[in-house]
């Protein structure tokens, strides 16, 4: 029983197209990257919505540290590649540091695609997920 | 043909992003067959020359070009690459005959074994064979189970006639010399057999009858080749199995085995591969000549043999059939720590990295290291040309690469680089464009993985910002040597530079200092204040200091640089002069103006705090309310390492990990700099001791010495009383030890307060620092008794230490004891035994290394995939779920803030609440509306298990706010006010009074608990965390500090167990033998000492000579006998009830003793009679004097394994038992005996005799125990998975190869580990599939793994991308994060 399950989530996972990631995109075509990637985003879109995820989502509403680490090291690799910047800038200039501001407001347009063992996933989007603001916490009662 | 050899080169290419298309998803290990071999193969190699004479390769040679080359010079003749981008491409060697491949020699006996020698099928009756066949080619079975089966199947193959040919097989086995395989036909019973057998015992001289045949390479591969393929498949051979034995040898590339000349001389210098291959050809060429010139039989079959052990060579050249080798074969690359697997696949070289000395620098912050100019010129980091850089890297450029800050290479996106040494900068950076990448120099804020090793745990690497600074060395704040475990003292650490944007930030991220100051270990803070930092906080915090408005202004500076604004508090003093205590500097530091909205609140009780709390006399009980330091001189409590409740966890946990990180600049940069001016140090006068204490010693010592010369003395009259469980010479070196300790501590307690407040070493072991109070005595007063594996130094010469004393001596000074102190100096018999016990130091620290170091990478290596997935459970790489909920709560270790891996220390928490919002009286609750409003808030989602809160922490929580309920009614009747309702309108002082102490208002009550919640749920551990791993490290660290030796068991007598790393590898190894069984056994009447001693009489092993008083053999004239006389006063003392009848049963139901009933004679209930079997004469003296010998051991009462058993009374009274042995379930059959609260300390017993529950819980509790028992606290979960990991298959697996064989799945992850290439072979024989999902094949493979920040996946969400107006900020902006 096990060994099935094992078996159907590889295939689950391999078995899917191979989507092109987003940083190849934007690294093969560094230059002209301002009207480009849509193509390319607008193909993945479709197909993520020929499997919906249809049960309700069980996944924890927080944002996990990795999750965090990823979305942010993809976003500033994209930055880096003079990707179009989400949010209004205030004189930063480190890809990383647009990429956290990017995401305390919660305009990093990404997708994260949590795996569950079985090979099924949920789609959560980044500004769904609750992201620990730990520069808020504050003990105090106001 | 070249083209397609240049993608199947991807395979070995690191992952990088283009690779796209292809995707390794799994690896099939199998045989080649020789046609294969032929096909893939670019030449065939027949020619033994490797140079002509014009130096070049000679075709057909073994480094034909059209392999690749094999050095610089060589093009490769197939692909035309070069020596560093051809990958080569293999040869063949055709052999004349078949030879053996060592690697599946074994397998091709056991196939032999289970096959008809004459027509090639399985020896099985067709029904059974029929059944194995359907077994075998279950989907389901794993390959752990088919081995099983084949295992079986071997056994059940031993048919001497085959089923269906009919004719005889023999046995065949291994010749006993050499690589060959040898059919024995003696034992099967055949005609022909018998009758050579009857011909030849005719002759006279017995020659012994050998009807073995040879099963040549050649008769095999003839054999395996008729085989059918259900018969390969019912022995679970993947492939034919003559692919097993080998025909033609795939010669490596080139490449492989690179060639070279030695100076300019003619000959070249060949890899051992090479060398081996040259005799294997020469062999073949002879052997071939021979069988076609028709050389006499026995020749070839020398030649053949010769073949064979060198094929076997080039194998295995360490094999046993190979006459001590040169060489390395093809398995010497592999295995083995710089073997292929463990060197250049599971570990690589890489760029981009500096090593050199590191050294403090207090005024960096904790997250910098300070990198010297000179590395920052050569470490780059590729960065991007956009628009916000593209100045500054054309900067960069003009600087070029000699000159800071500037930059090495440009790469165009096109692919071509451009050194900037030989290029003309200023084009370059004229001619730069956006989408360039530079290599530019390290600059300031660039990010840096930062490593010492060993690296024992995560903290051993982590991610720093870079300050590139002048100078040679590496520098970093002293607050983070704990973590890397290093000094100052010439060490030397790695620096590392991720050369991608997504690389610096999952460092930045994941591994930076700031997100690691608490050790997942258990969640105490490890990156803290230490050393001199300690000290100057000591010595600012003392009661008694004061200063002025310009010191204290002076002083508040050294904070930060004068870089943040800061409120000067009102001074404590304002007449006659402004002054400012030294505590009010910490109430600064702690929160230095207005703005930072820091609240800290702690009570801390310090190493020098006595009694009376905030009014200690020794002022060692730290309150910080509201960010004031109310009382309390700061120390290592406090600000150290090491510690839940200190001042920088507390600022961690309630606020984060940025306000602890400043707060501990904060304090390095104070304290560096005010002890600078300070001044603190240390001189001979610190340690000069007064007159009084070398009175008191010198007093102290005569007294003690008396009393041990008494002792012994007493002793060698004999009139030493003996201890329980002790002989009289352990009796007096106990007592010995105890007055000789007993002077030490005097004298030391002496020495401690005679010495003087200011002296340096007593407030460095007063605040922590530096130093215990036993090193200070150690210098000033007596360095005491020096110990050699626990006991006082032992007889190096005859009877006696050293030959400066008397034979057999036991006073003091001959046994080890330096009166003397360092300062006074040691005599030389006194230093001999001083360095006798600092060797046993270092010997202990070497051998604890390697052992240790062995032991984590076993740990690691069974559970480097485990990890936690996003339905909470925890499984491994193959999904097999080993936790359902990590550590039945889901908690992450490091994030515990309670003791004992508790979520939340709640008293702290809740002294917070009532100190940052303080209530008025008005408000305060009465006990019901408190536990109604509780009641409330813990019905919400949130805190139900749906909510993912654990039943554990409702509890917890519940049980502390009804403790603060009994509190508050306490305090209301002892103020004799109504206990249930607070009076809301008229206000009495009473009631004021009884709200002060313990009233909570219902804001308050919320808060706390609203915190607690929502804290408590950002403690669950994440999702993708490789807790395996981060247990596996939290449990090997620890290791390295344990000391081997053993300890005694507390309390009881003599009763040792084995502690230490011994013990936990005993316990991690699943050990079946360990070195000392102990069950712990309760009693059911446990107050009552008689039931005790009765139930030890009947547990203990009992033997006869134990009990009897006298066991004599008699010769009388008629029959002699042994007379046994029991010691009825003993037994009945021991209340053993042992009688003759019961002896006599013993005797008889001894194994070796073979006596029956009428042999042995009872006289009287306490006298027996033996009689000697019947036998001649001449024997019965004989036999007599061996029963008399076995008699003795003979056990009479008791369990067999229970080698001892004590009787521990507990303080309460309580009494229970302590059994030296195993047998557990005897045990706890024991009447008397309280069965379910009997412990075993041996794991493998528990699981045979309660199951595999019990055996989970027993290692968690076994491993705990022993780490308890060295001060070390582990958080539960991590030994919980270790224990799930061991039992989750069912049975009790050890961390060994073995276990781990049976837990994992994937070839190369094991053949990584160990025995590399009996599981390569294995894999290959029957045809294993290898997943590349675990941790290490992910490594070995160069693909990304599926935890952490694997688990997941991105995607780009399409949205309209918004318009921004904004102008860009100034170009050479830095980051500071």
């Amino acid at each position: 029983m096990a060994d099935d399950d094992y078996n159907d989530m590889d295939m689950g996972y391999e078995d899917e197209p191979p989507e092109p990631e987003i940083e190849e995109g934007a690294e093969e075509e560094p230059e002209n990257n301002e009207d480009l990637p849509d193509d390319v985003v607008g193909a993945e879109t479709e197909e993520k919505e020929q499997e919906p995820a249809e049960r309700p989502r069980k996944t924890s509403k927080y944002m996990t540290k990795y999750e965090r680490a990823r979305i942010l090291g993809t976003r500033a690799l994209q930055i880096s590649m003079n990707a179009p910047v989400m949010v209004e800038l205030e004189g930063e200039t480190d890809p990383l540091e647009i990429a956290m501001k990017e995401l305390r407001e919660r305009k990093i347009p990404f997708t994260i695609r949590r795996y569950l063992p079985d090979g099924s996933y949920e789609d959560w989007g980044v500004d769904e997920l609750i992201v620990e603001d730990s520069w808020k916490r504050q003990v105090g009662g106001d | 043909m070249a083209p397609v050899e240049e993608k199947l080169r991807c395979t070995k290419e690191p992952y990088i992003e283009d690779v796209g298309s292809r995707k390794i998803k799994s690896i099939r290990f199998t045989t080649l067959s020789s046609e294969e071999i032929r096909k893939s193969a670019e030449v065939q190699v027949w020619n033994n020359r490797i140079y002509g004479n014009d130096l070049q390769p000679v075709e057909n040679g073994l480094l034909d070009r059209r392999m690749g080359s094999a050095n610089k010079k060589i093009q490769c003749a197939t692909c035309h690459g070069k020596f560093t981008e051809c990958p080569g491409h293999f040869g063949y060697l055709k052999l004349t005959l078949p030879v053996f491949n060592v690697g599946y020699f074994s397998s091709i006996l056991d196939i032999l074994k289970c096959i008809c020698k004459t027509c090639s099928r399985i020896l099985l009756p067709e029904e059974d064979r029929r059944e194995f066949l359907r077994k075998m080619r279950n989907p389901k079975a794993d390959a752990l189970q088919k081995n099983a089966l084949l295992k079986k199947i071997r056994d059940k193959c031993k048919m001497f006639r085959c089923p269906r040919c009919g004719s005889s097989n023999g046995v065949v086995k291994k010749a006993r010399t050499g690589l060959a395989i040898a059919q024995h036909f003696t034992k099967s019973v055949d005609e022909s057999a018998e009758e050579i057998r009857s011909a030849l015992s005719h002759k006279k001289d017995k020659q012994s009858f050998q009807a073995a045949h040879v099963i040549t390479p050649g008769a095999a591969f003839a054999l395996f080749k008729r085989m059918l393929d259900e018969d390969c498949e019912v022995l679970n051979l993947y492939d034919r199995p003559e692919k097993l034995i080998v025909t033609e040898i795939a010669v490596p590339p080139a490449t492989i085995r690179p060639s070279g000349f030695v100076g300019f001389g003619r000959t070249s210098n060949e890899d051992s591969i090479t060398s081996i291959l040259k005799n294997i050809i020469n062999t073949n060429s002879i052997l071939r000549e021979d069988l076609e010139g028709g050389a006499p039989a026995s020749k070839c079959i020398d030649c053949w043999t010769h073949l064979q052990i060198q094929v076997v060579e080039y194998i295995n050249s360490d094999s046993p059939s190979v006459p001590e080798s040169k060489h390395r074969g093809l398995i010497q690359r592999l295995k083995g720590k710089q073997g292929r697997f463990r060197g250049n696949l599971s570990g690589k070289r890489v760029e981009y990295t500096g090593r050199t000395v590191i050294s403090p620098d207090p005024n960096l912050k904790i997250t910098e290291v300070a990198i010297p100019v000179l590395m920052a010129l050569v470490l780059t980091y590729p960065e991007r040309v956009s628009y916000y850089n593209i100045e500054k890297l054309r900067q960069c450029i003009l600087n070029g690469p000699d000159k800071y800050p500037g930059a090495n290479f440009v790469q165009k996106p096109d692919g071509s680089t451009m050194h900037l040494k030989y290029v003309n900068k200023k084009i370059v950076a004229n001619d730069l464009k956006y989408g360039d990448i530079v290599e530019r120099h390290l600059e300031d804020g660039d990010i840096v993985l930062f490593n010492r090793q060993p690296s024992l745990h995560r903290m051993s690497i982590m991610c720093h910002r870079a300050r590139i600074m002048p100078w040679r060395t590496l520098r970093f704040n002293e607050s983070v040597c704990n973590p890397y475990n290093a000094d100052f003292d010439g060490d030397e650490m790695n620096l590392h530079v991720p050369q991608t944007e997504e690389a610096r930030t999952e460092a930045l991220m994941l591994m930076g200092v700031q997100n690691n100051l608490c050790t997942p270990k258990n969640g105490e803070i490890l990156v803290a204040s230490t050393q001199d930092f300690l000290t100057s906080s000591f010595l600012i915090t003392r009661k008694d200091t004061f200063y002025d408005r310009a010191t204290f202004s002076l002083m508040c500076s050294f904070m930060g640089d004068a870089m943040d604004s800061i409120d000067l508090p009102t001074p404590a003093l304002i007449k006659p002069v402004e002054l400012w205590t030294g505590k009010q500097l910490f109430s600064v530091l702690v929160r230095p103006n207005a703005c930072t909205r820091v609240f800290l609140n702690l009570i801390v009780k310090e190493k020098i705090y006595t009694d009376n709390e905030t009014m200690c006399p020794c002022d060692g009980y730290v309150y910080f309310r509201n960010s004031e330091l109310i009382s309390g001189q700061l120390g290592k409590v406090t600000l150290g390492n090491g510690n839940k409740d200190g001042l920088f966890s507390v600022l961690l946990r309630d606020y984060n990990s940025h306000a602890a990180a400043s707060c501990m600049n904060r304090v390095a940069k104070l304290s560096a700099r005010w002890i600078g001016n300070h001044g603190f140090s240390i001189g001979i006068d610190d340690v000069q001791p007064g007159e009084y204490l070398n009175q008191q010693k010198k007093k102290k010592i005569d007294e003690g010495y008396r009393e041990c010369h008494e002792h012994i003395s007493s002793y060698s009259k004999g009139q030493l009383t003996c201890e329980p469980g002790y002989n009289a010479a352990q009796t007096l070196e106990l007592k010995i030890t105890s007055v000789l300790n007993q002077i030490r501590t005097t004298a030391g307690n002496v020495c401690m307060n005679t010495l003087h407040w200011r002296n340096s070493p007593l407030i460095m072991s007063q605040c922590g620092s530096k130093g215990s109070a036993i090193n200070i005595s150690q210098m000033v007063a007596c360095v005491g008794q020096q110990s050699v594996g626990g006991r006082r130094a032992p007889n190096g010469f005859i009877d006696r230490t050293l030959p400066h004393f008397p034979i057999n001596s036991k006073t003091p000074a001959a046994k080890g004891f330096v009166a003397n102190s360092f300062y006074t100096g040691l005599t030389a018999t006194e230093f001999f035994f001083h360095t006798m016990g600092g060797r046993e130091g270092l010997v202990d620290t070497a051998v604890k290394t390697a052992e240790t170091g062995y032991m984590s990478r076993r740990l690691i290596k069974s559970l480097e995939d485990l990890s936690v997935h996003y339905d909470q459970t925890v499984r491994n790489a193959s999904s097999g779920i080993v936790q359902f909920l990590y550590g039945d709560d889901g908690m992450d270790p490091a994030k515990m803030e309670g003791k004992d891996g508790i979520p939340l220390n709640l008293s702290q928490l809740f002294m917070k609440v009532m100190a940052t919002c303080p209530h008025r009286v008005l408000d305060t609750l009465s006990p019901s509306e408190i536990l109604q409003i509780m009641d409330d808030r813990l019905s919400k989602h949130d805190m139900s298990p749906e909510g993912g809160c654990s039943a554990a922490f409702k509890k917890l929580l519940t049980d502390f706010v009804n403790s603060r309920v009994v509190l508050m009614r306490n305090t209301r009747r002892a103020l004799k006010l109504d206990e249930d309702h607070t009076e809301q309108k008229d206000i009495s002082l009473t009631e004021r009074i009884a709200a002060n102490i313990s009233g909570i208002s219902s804001k308050q009550l919320q808060v706390f608990l609203d915190n607690c919640i929502s804290r408590y749920h950002f403690k669950k551990v994440e999702t993708g965390a490789a807790i395996g791993a981060i247990g596996a490290q939290s449990i090997g660290e620890p290791g390295t500090q344990m000391t081997l030796k053993t300890f005694h068991f507390a309390g009881v007598a003599s009763m040792n167990v084995t502690l230490g790393v011994p013990r936990i590898r005993e316990i991690i190894n699943a050990a079946k033998n360990i070195k000392t069984p102990i069950i712990t056994a309760k009693l059911l009447s446990d107050r009552d000492a008689l039931s005790a001693s009765i139930v030890k009489g009947s547990i203990e092993k009992t033997v006869l000579g134990e009990v009897a008083k006298a066991i004599q053999i008699v010769i009388k004239s008629h029959r002699p006998y042994i007379s046994v006389k029991l010691d009825m006063g003993l037994i009945k003392a021991l209340h053993m009830r042992i009688s003759a009848d019961s002896v006599q049963l013993s005797i008889l139901n001894h194994p070796k003793i073979k006596l029956k009933p009428e042999h042995i004679r009872i006289l009287r209930s306490d006298k027996l009679r033996i009689y000697a079997p019947e036998a001649d004469k001449s024997q019965l003296q004989f036999s007599l004097h061996s029963l008399k010998a076995m008699l003795p051991k003979v056990i009479v009462k008791g369990i067999p394994t229970a080698e001892r058993v004590v009787i521990d009374k507990t303080k309460q009274g309580i009494y229970k038992l302590f059994i030296e042995g195993t047998n557990l379930l005897a045990v706890m059959g024991t009447p008397g005996i309280d069965a379910r609260n009997t412990k075993i300390n041996h794991v493998i017993e528990v699981h045979e005799t309660l199951g595999v529950e019990a055996a989970r819980q027993s290692i968690i509790d076994e491993i705990h125990d022993t780490m308890r028992n060295h001060g070390m606290s582990i958080d539960k979960r991590h030994m919980m998975l270790l224990a799930d990991v061991m039992t989750y298959k069912g049975e009790v697996l050890g961390i060994t190869r073995f276990g781990i064989a049976k837990m994992k799945t994937s070839v190369l992850m094991l053949a990584s580990f160990e025995k590399t290439a009996e599981h390569l072979f294995n894999a290959s024989y029957s045809g294993r599939e290898d997943k590349i999902d675990g941790v290490s094949e992910c490594i070995i493979m160069g693909i990304p793994m599926r935890l952490g920040t694997g688990i997941l996946k991105v995607k780009q969400r399409l949205e309209q991308i918004p318009d921004f107006k904004y102008v860009p900020g100034p170009v050479l902006n830095r980051s500071n994060i």
